[in-house]
């Protein structure tokens, strides 16, 4: 129980979490909905890779492939129940809301109908070695969670920044309505949206699984989470969740250390009620309303 | 048609060109287009139009003595009664029948253990002391949830909370079962506190999604603790109230009333807080409309913290009561799937409303006890009712009817308007907006008249009009030409003369002084008469076309 073990866990996990929340945060944004089938997606992702891996390959780039696609899958499923039929209804954001956790109580339930309530576990996709920096051991796992989690979501992040097709996501983040009057379809957009999202989710999912199991409900409390980080860091804002990432993370590591890791969850809750008391919007929610429509 | 004539008068009178006798038309009655239009061709059907409601007869002076409730200007039946202009007769109408269905289902309940039969009495007894429990949780949340707006997914966590509380202090402390919900309250008491304070700054969604983290938190909390039983998945040995000497039967029946006396309870809570002050202002200050509660002088901050202080003690006692019913509580209280079905309950039900709750949770507890065997597929199919009732229903089940109005309404509303014609009639939104109602009046005249010149117009008027554009007339020609030459100035025809008696052109007079008329058409005419019958067939030309 060395420091810099407690700090390189809590580095990997703000990564992964990070990585949910990002596409939390993007998903609220930008189609308005608070997509809390994420844990569903994210069981799902889990299951497609283990999938590819029974029945494809155990090479890492293919089951990570495989769980990313899965999510994006999932993220469609998600956008063609949830937001398709209801996105121009009123009450939207309420019945949305509620549209996905039916959806997501209806997919883990199917999970565990399909799968059995026994875990699975992944190949190790980044191989077996480690590397002795400066005292603190770096296994493989840790090292290639953290590169494919910011190589990944900085390539989203610069597709986002750099494409026609994240312009018109930016679009709706900023303006849903402007942006379908200068003719961004928001049905089309949500479908973007949403694949990306789910995408995010089945990345966080493989990644996660070096180092816990997949089970049907194994989605739920990294879901709870990524939705910690995006509200802490603020809907919507994606250096608000990176900058909440580390904070939370970095409470993770030092309540580990110093009081014990059953604390964990409730000095968490309560810095993230102190920072909500301070800031209801978030660390970088600037915005006096919440997004309407 | 053909064989009619028109005999001219003036053709005794010797009058030079008259022709004693003109083909012409059958004589047309201008009544048969009035007629027309002013008939409704809206189909009236027997049903649908009017609310239905039963006329129960008044007893002559009893009109106005009702029974109230005592130290309240409440009635126990919302009666309307009035007297019927044309029969003369006193008619009482019953205008919110729903607490006679609430006396009936909750009489219905309290009966129901005589007729359930033998084989599954004591599977039967138990779902309906589960569902009494759930219903009573279900309320306390429903008044955060539907009067006050805030979604708090926290509710079973208080509930759990305090079960896992009052149980400890029962095993450890060795209270009795009937200071559990006391006890119980008070722990719901601090928690409330505890979960309202962010509801003061949060809205929406941030409070939604920290109150599904406070929920994991306390499941985390207790599946990890010792002293909460993690070994052995919760806290059991707890005092209860059911004693322990009496058989089975009596043990399940003690329970199924003392379950149904919480549920009583909540509906009692429910209908103080919902109706009453507390319930009209948190009514009035939903979520994006603070600005203007406030501005009218409503404390809704306040009001929240009280909805959420009385809701979570109401909580905090039944789960005083849960921990004494079931003789302790299991982790499950705080999982995500209890929270997901509990909200399904609400969902289901539709959101703001008592009935709702209660039906909600029986169809779900229902469900979730009916098909236990099927394992994980009656979860999904509850979730399948939650996301098909979330997709298409407004209100939940008690919100088909209203939603059903309005649909019924718009669909109307669209019929009529494809009914209302146009042309020369003015659209409703045109007739609110002109200054001249009158006009509107003129418009349907001037519509009518031309639909009936319109059938008159026939190849024997156009022959006796070409044979003498000028003189008298048979009937309906000259009522077509007293309407041509009522029209006004504003583009009406007129012939000039290019040449005198040898040619003649057709012009439309623009109306205005000082504008020349437009030349309307290339032909040269070469007498008047001619050009006389050529204005006339054009006036029948933009007639007919019009």
């Amino acid at each position: 129980m060395d420091v810099g073990f407690i700090l390189t866990n809590a580095i990997v996990l703000a990564c992964i979490y990070g990585t949910l929340a990002i596409g939390l945060s993007i998903t609220w944004s930008s189609v308005g909905l608070i997509n809390l089938g994420y844990g569903f997606i994210f069981a799902l992702s889990g299951y497609g890779a283990w999938l590819a891996s029974q029945y494809i390959s155990t090479n890492g780039v293919v089951v990570l492939t495989a769980g990313v696609l899965t999510g994006a899958l999932g993220g469609l499923l998600v956008c063609a129940l949830a937001f398709i039929p209801i996105h121009d209804k009123p009450n939207f954001t309420v019945r949305g809301l509620i549209a996905t956790l039916a959806i997501s109580l209806i997919g883990t339930q199917a999970l565990l109908y399909v799968f059995g309530p026994r875990s699975k576990n992944l190949p190790d996709i980044f191989g077996f070695w480690k590397i002795n920096l400066a005292g603190i051991v770096l296994t493989s796992d840790k090292i290639g969670n953290v590169v494919v989690s910011i190589v990944v979501v900085t390539a989203v992040l610069l597709w986002m920044r750099s494409s026609r097709r994240g312009l018109e996501i930016r679009a709706m983040m900023m303006n849903p309505h402007a942006a379908s009057i200068v003719g961004i379809g928001v049905r089309k957009t949500g479908f973007y949206v949403m694949a990306i999202t789910g995408g995010l989710a089945g990345l966080a999912a493989v990644l996660l699984s070096q180092t816990y199991y997949i089970s049907p409900f194994g989605g739920l409390a990294p879901m709870i989470k990524g939705v910690s980080i995006a509200l802490c860091g603020g809907l919507g804002s994606v250096r608000g969740a990176v900058i909440a990432a580390i904070i939370l993370g970095l409470n993770e590591a030092l309540t580990a250390r110093l009081l014990g890791g059953q604390y964990v969850l409730i000095t968490q809750f309560i810095l993230i009620i102190l920072i909500l008391l301070v800031r209801p919007r978030g660390i970088a929610g600037i915005l006096d309303r919440a997004r309407e429509a | 048609m053909t064989g009619h004539i028109w005999r001219n008068p003036l053709y005794f009178w010797g009058v030079e060109g008259a022709e004693k006798e003109v083909p012409s038309i059958p004589h047309k009655s201008p009544q048969d287009v009035w007629d027309e239009t002013t008939t409704s061709k809206a189909p009236m059907l027997p049903v649908g139009r009017l609310r239905y409601y039963y006329k129960w007869p008044g007893h002559g002076g009893l009109t106005w003595p009702r029974f109230r409730y005592w130290g309240t200007r409440r009635r126990a039946l919302n009666i309307r009664s009035v007297y019927n202009p044309k029969t003369m007769r006193l008619e009482k109408t019953i205008v919110d029948k729903r607490p006679i269905w609430w006396v009936l289902g909750l009489l219905a309940f309290m009966l129901a253990p005589l007729v359930m039969p033998t084989s599954f009495q004591n599977t039967l007894l138990t779902a309906g002391a589960t569902f009494s429990i759930y219903a009573a949780i279900n309320l306390c949340w429903m008044l955060i949830i539907g009067t006050a707006g805030i979604y708090s997914l926290a509710s079973y966590a208080v509930v759990g909370a305090a079960a896992f509380g009052t149980s400890w202090l029962s095993i450890n402390l060795g209270l009795p079962w009937w200071a559990l919900p006391l006890v119980g309250a008070g722990i719901g008491l601090v928690f409330g506190m505890i979960i309202a304070v962010p509801a003061i700054r949060l809205d929406g969604f941030y409070y939604a999604l920290l109150t599904i983290g406070l929920n994991e938190l306390c499941r985390v909390y207790t599946l990890q603790s010792k002293q909460f039983g993690s070994s052995t998945g919760g806290l059991y040995g707890a005092d209860t109230y059911i004693p322990q000497g009496w058989d089975q039967y009596d043990q399940s029946l003690l329970a199924y009333y003392a379950c149904f006396g919480v549920m009583l309870a909540g509906l009692a809570l429910y209908r103080f807080i919902d109706g009453r002050r507390l319930g009209r202002i948190l009514k009035m200050a939903p979520e994006k409309r603070e600005a203007f509660a406030e501005a009218t002088g409503v404390d809704f901050r306040r009001a929240r913290i009280w909805v959420f202080v009385i809701s979570s003690i109401g909580l905090g006692f039944i789960g005083g009561f849960y921990a004494a019913h079931y003789r302790g509580v299991s982790f499950s209280i705080f999982s995500f799937d209890t929270v997901l079905l509990g909200l399904a309950m609400l969902v289901i039900g539709g959101i703001g409303r008592a009935e709702g709750a209660v039906v909600g949770t029986a169809i779900v507890i229902l469900l979730d006890k009916v098909l236990l065997s099927t394992g994980p597929l009656r979860l999904i199919l509850i979730g399948l009712i939650m996301l098909g009732v979330v997709l298409f229903l407004k209100g939940g089940l008690f919100g088909i009817k209203a939603q059903f109005r309005a649909w019924r309404d718009k669909k109307k509303s669209e019929r009529r308007s494809m009914r209302a014609e146009k042309g020369g009639e003015m659209l409703p939104e045109e007739a609110t907006e002109t200054k001249d109602k009158d006009l509107l009046y003129w418009r349907r005249y001037d519509k009518m008249q031309r639909e009936f010149l319109k059938t008159v117009i026939s190849p024997e008027l156009i022959e006796e009009h070409r044979k003498k554009p000028l003189g008298q007339h048979s009937e309906p020609l000259e009522r077509l030409l007293l309407y041509f030459r009522r029209a006004p100035q504003n583009d009406k025809y007129a012939i000039v003369a290019v040449e005198p008696f040898k040619a003649y052109r057709i012009v439309a007079l623009s109306g205005q002084r000082g504008v020349a008329p437009r030349i309307v058409e290339d032909k040269i005419y070469t007498s008047t008469d001619e050009a006389y019958h050529g204005v006339f067939l054009r006036r029948v030309q933009d007639l007919l076309e019009s």
